[in-house]
């Protein structure tokens, strides 16, 4: 009786091992295969093939991105903001010129980053090898990979010293190129056209409110900022600014915008030259000053 | 001082060279096929739905250019004797496929934060040069589904830039998002096509002879179509009528 | 030393374990209704923890975004799980004391008994108060819905601006990379680490439990990227009891691990734990009744050993290593003094007792198959290197014991877990049934498992 009640319960056990594991088989062949899977991704020395990023996709994006990569992931509904659609080949963090699609290594930063003040979590537990891989992931949704390059990376020129006069020149290319009209003249993101903002789907966005200490979208460093005002974040209303501000004077601006930020690890001279020069908000309605040699910007 | 100066001399030399290169591109181009005409009217039919006007009073500068006359939303645009504009009329079937862009650049300027025009119309791989006339700072930022999207800051006082677009898209919606109110549209055609003015008239030249579909295409009505047949050395002309609604 | 202690202890040993089965594991869908992600984004499995779902609780249950502090959830986001596990089981051990006509406790049989059961109601609730200010509390039930408080913490999270700062009070899960509230398995022997709960036969030393949560306070620190994590513990040697009741005793318990990047294979983390820690052996008594709080007589005990996460893609190995030790007051469980002649009974020390030491080894092979399929095994072996006694048969009181199993979660959203799970598992502890031969026992479930 013992032996035979053991013998049917192990079966009974084994049965339902098998049943369930066909029928969890038989799930994942449900998933389409894409046929650009083969799209590969290159960050220094790693090479990322999406194929190898299917399960982790599925372990950590898919709620929110999508199966589809299209954004419309089960929580989608719920995050603002909203998740990013892959299929659009549209991305906001790139060191390429508005319009193009960002270099692999500017996805692989995002994954590894994080966005503050969204739901997208600091990836960067994942091997190098796994945000690589998941990189041709996220690339193999649009089409766009296959028939275009990414765009070409602007030059950086090396970060200069920070001085009184650049923070100066910072400050007056803040109010020449109109950065309050949206972020305010103090960086609050309450400039007048602050409140009637909205994406590319026609959904209500902010500007970024620097006073408030979050980490700007696209990275905290020096270099970070001066890309995300050069480049634009493709789908906002942040525009590219890399044609009206010269590779140098841009680091003005970015020495004057690290004024408006509370204290952080990278702000420190900044904010004590700002200090030194009492340096007051700028005054939208104070006529422009002599326009700079800057005004040239153009066709570089 | 002395830094200031140079970068003066810079400007000249790049705008006297950029001039340069205009000219230079437009009379290599000037030799233009033979081909016929198809000219016409665009009507509306009925009364056009009343325009709001649009209140500028957050950007002074502009509010001040309309003070006279306030600016109005341009959804539907009727001219004298219920004419249409701002229709692009362009050829959808029947191309060769062998015409080339034309080479003159087409503009876009922004002033008093408005389009200007409305609705601008040009081929796949025409330049367009973009162009702030203001003393605000605007954003183009054209939202495409065909091309590549953009969004480039154009502070007054900067130098126009010049835009091509690699993909027939009619039509581009073009904002900008400090100043809400403005929009725009960009239509990317092939071929020959043509604008509707105020009083509705529309030509598009050098077509040559054969059976087209014209297609009409308006913001706010969409598109209509008819089929018309152009003669070698005769205009043809076509016309087409919107219902107001 | 009679045999029937011998055994009695023995039993209650399984007792215990039995009863201390179906352990509460820290899987929230609360939070991936929060963060909306999926289970598998902190879960290797449902509830255990991988590398992201282990920086975000080192983190303080914080994603570090900017959008953690309750401020930015939808008003009628509530961070509260239940979790609850209906199964069918049938255990069976082979050699319990049984009456017979020859007197108490004079025979041997097997009992074998199986159906439909229930593990009790766990109440998860935790999160962050303010942006760095997180807590956990976890009111648990057992089967007949009494509750205690498994988990009752605040924490200080990023002090100064630290990662390498967050200081936490209450009581908690001790700092095990592999641990016990996130086990993977269900059943009564192989729903807990037997190695961390392990002490040989005879030992009556309830205080060094390190799978069981503890009261105190934490100092965690860890690296941006969670690849270094260091902890250290300050505890009551009470074994996470509320009320002050057993004596002025306290222990430490200190981990420390470091991660491997290995590309394609995965993350790989070597560490390392220590309990040590002194405790009561004795305490006054009123009417024989011990005195809440007048433990005294403190004697001493350690376990440490290495822990390592080997990920092999799918294939991970989970290991645990462990040297123990119990001071020889514990492991004959002998009162030491005898300060108030006439209220305890004094104890001698048995002739030639030694302090008890053991070694033990823990493996848990997983294979996931996906998020929603995994495949769990595993052995563990305990050796006691010293008896406390020379009389005592060398190997009395080893464990061994396995599990196999499997947990399938067909559906897998951000609102809820549901898992199907099958396990078996096998134990056998050395000369520890009533006639000093080997007791094993076996149990098989299957049921349910889910959280919402």
């Amino acid at each position: 009786m013992e032996t035979k009640f053991m013998k049917s319960s192990l079966l009974l056990g084994a049965a339902s091992l098998l049943l369930m594991s066909a029928v969890s088989w038989a799930q994942m062949t449900k998933y389409q295969e894409d046929q650009r899977l083969n799209m590969e991704a290159h960050v220094g020395k790693y090479t990322g093939h999406a194929a190898d990023a299917q399960a982790n996709y599925r372990r950590y994006c898919v709620g929110c991105h999508g199966v589809e990569g299209d954004g419309q992931g089960e929580n989608a509904q719920w995050l603002d903001p909203q998740p990013r659609n892959f299929t659009l080949g549209q991305f906001k963090c790139r060191s390429t010129p508005s319009g193009t699609l960002p270099t692999d290594e500017d996805l692989y930063n995002s994954v590894g980053r994080g966005f503050d003040r969204s739901v997208m979590p600091i990836w960067n537990q994942l091997t190098n090898q796994d945000k690589v891989d998941l990189v041709a992931y996220v690339k193999h949704f649009s089409s766009k990979w296959t028939t275009e390059k990414a765009g070409e990376v602007f030059p950086i020129p090396a970060e200069p010293e920070v001085t009184a006069d650049r923070v100066k020149a910072g400050q007056a290319l803040f109010q020449k190129l109109e950065c309050w009209k949206c972020h305010g003249v103090e960086g609050r993101a309450n400039g007048p056209s602050s409140d009637t903002l909205q994406d590319d789907q026609n959904r209500p966005i902010k500007p970024y409110n620097f006073t408030e200490g979050s980490r700007p979208k696209c990275g905290s460093t020096d270099r970070d900022i001066y890309k995300i005002f050069m480049s634009g974040l493709d789908g906002t209303p942040m525009p590219s600014f890399i044609d009206n501000v010269k590779p140098d004077e841009a680091w003005d601006l970015v020495f004057y915008l690290r004024t408006l930020q509370p204290k952080n690890a990278y702000n420190m001279k900044e904010r004590a030259i700002a200090k030194q020069l009492g340096l007051k908000p700028i005054d939208p309605n104070a006529p422009a000053p002599a326009a700079p040699a800057a005004s040239s910007g153009g066709q570089p | 001082m002395k830094s200031h100066k140079k970068s003066v001399v810079v400007l000249f030399a790049v705008v006297f060279m950029m001039m340069g290169a205009l000219i230079l591109g437009s009379s290599v181009s000037a030799a233009p096929p033979s081909g016929s005409s198809i000219t016409g009217t665009v009507k509306l039919d009925g009364v056009a739905p009343h325009q709001k006007g649009i209140d500028m009073s957050k950007e002074p500068s502009c509010a001040a250019i309309h003070k006279d006359k306030p600016a109005m939303m341009e959804s539907v645009v009727a001219g004298a004797n219920g004419g249409l504009a701002n229709v692009v009329v362009y050829i959808s079937q029947g191309l060769s496929g062998n015409e080339a862009a034309s080479s003159d650049a087409v503009t876009l300027t922004q002033k008093g934060c408005q389009y200007i025009p409305h609705v601008v119309a040009l081929d796949a791989g025409q330049h367009m040069k973009v162009v702030n006339s203001d003393s605000t700072s605007h954003n183009i930022h054209p939202q495409p589904t065909k091309n590549a999207e953009w969004n480039k800051s154009q502070p007054p006082g900067s130098a126009p830039f010049d835009v091509t677009w690699a993909n027939e898209e009619i039509a581009v919606p073009v904002k900008c998002n400090i100043h809400p109110w403005m929009h725009g549209y960009i239509a990317v055609v092939k071929g020959p096509y043509g604008v509707s003015d105020d009083s509705g008239a529309f030509t598009l030249s050098n077509v040559a002879p054969g059976s087209y579909t014209l297609t009409a295409w308006q913001e706010t009505y969409g598109t209509q179509t008819q089929q018309v047949t152009v003669a070698a050395g005769k205009a043809a002309s076509a016309n087409f009528t919107f219902k107001a609604k | 030393m009679s045999l029937p202690r011998k055994w009695v202890a023995g039993l209650l040993f399984l007792a215990c374990f039995v009863f201390a089965g179906f352990s509460d594991a820290h899987a929230l869908p609360a939070f991936a209704r929060k963060y909306g992600l999926r289970c598998s984004a902190c879960h290797e499995a449902w509830p255990q923890l991988n590398p992201f779902g282990q920086k975000f609780k080192d983190n303080g249950y914080q994603l570090m975004n900017d959008r953690d502090a309750p401020i930015w959830q939808n008003p009628s986001y509530w961070p509260v799980t239940f979790r609850i596990t209906p199964i069918w089981h049938r255990v069976s051990t082979d050699k319990v004391g049984v009456d017979t006509a020859a007197g108490p406790n004079t025979g041997e049989v097997q009992i074998t008994s199986h159906g439909f059961d229930l593990s009790g109601l766990d109440f998860h609730t935790g999160g962050t108060l303010d942006k760095n200010i997180s807590f956990y509390v976890l009111p648990s039930s057992d089967n007949t819905a009494s509750f205690h408080f498994e988990t009752v913490m605040a924490r200080l999270d990023n002090l100064f601006g630290s990662t390498w700062l967050n200081v936490k009070l209450g009581k908690f899960e001790l700092d095990n990379l592999l641990s016990e509230k996130r086990i993977l398995t269900l059943t009564g022997n192989g729903g807990i680490y037997q190695l961390y709960h392990f002490s040989p036969l005879g030992d009556t030393n309830g205080y060094g439990q390190i799978g069981d949560n503890q009261l105190g306070v934490e100092y965690m620190g860890h690296s941006y990227n969670d690849r270094t994590r260091v902890s250290a513990a300050l505890l009551s040697s009470n074994d996470g009891t509320v009320g002050l009741p057993a004596g002025n005793s306290y222990s430490g318990f200190f981990a420390a691990s470091q991660a491997f990047d290995t590309g394609k294979l995965g993350v790989q983390r070597l560490g390392f734990y220590a309990m040590v820690g002194e405790a009561p052996t004795q305490f006054l008594s009123s009417g024989g009744v011990p005195i809440p709080g007048t433990g005294f007589g403190n004697k001493s005990f350690s376990r440490y050993g290495f822990t390592g996460q080997i990920y092999l893609g799918k294939l991970d190995f989970q290991v645990v290593t462990q040297h123990g030790s119990d001071d020889k007051y514990f492991a004959t469980a002998t009162s030491p003094y005898n300060p108030v002649p006439g209220n305890v009974p004094s104890g001698a020390l048995p002739a030639g007792a030694r302090n008890a030491t053991w070694n033990g080894f823990l493996v848990e092979p997983h294979y996931v198959f996906s998020p929603q399929l995994i495949f769990i095994g595993r052995y563990e072996g305990i050796n006691v290197s010293q008896q406390a006694l020379a009389a005592t048969p060398s190997d009395a009181g080893n464990i061994q014991t396995f599990t196999i199993g499997y947990r399938y979660m067909p559906i897998m959203t951000s609102r809820a877990g549901f898992a199907w799970h099958n396990e078996y598992n096998w134990l056998r502890q050395s000369k520890a049934a009533p006639d000093g031969t080997d007791l094993t026992s076996s149990e098989l479930l299957l049921g349910f498992d889910f959280a919402f």
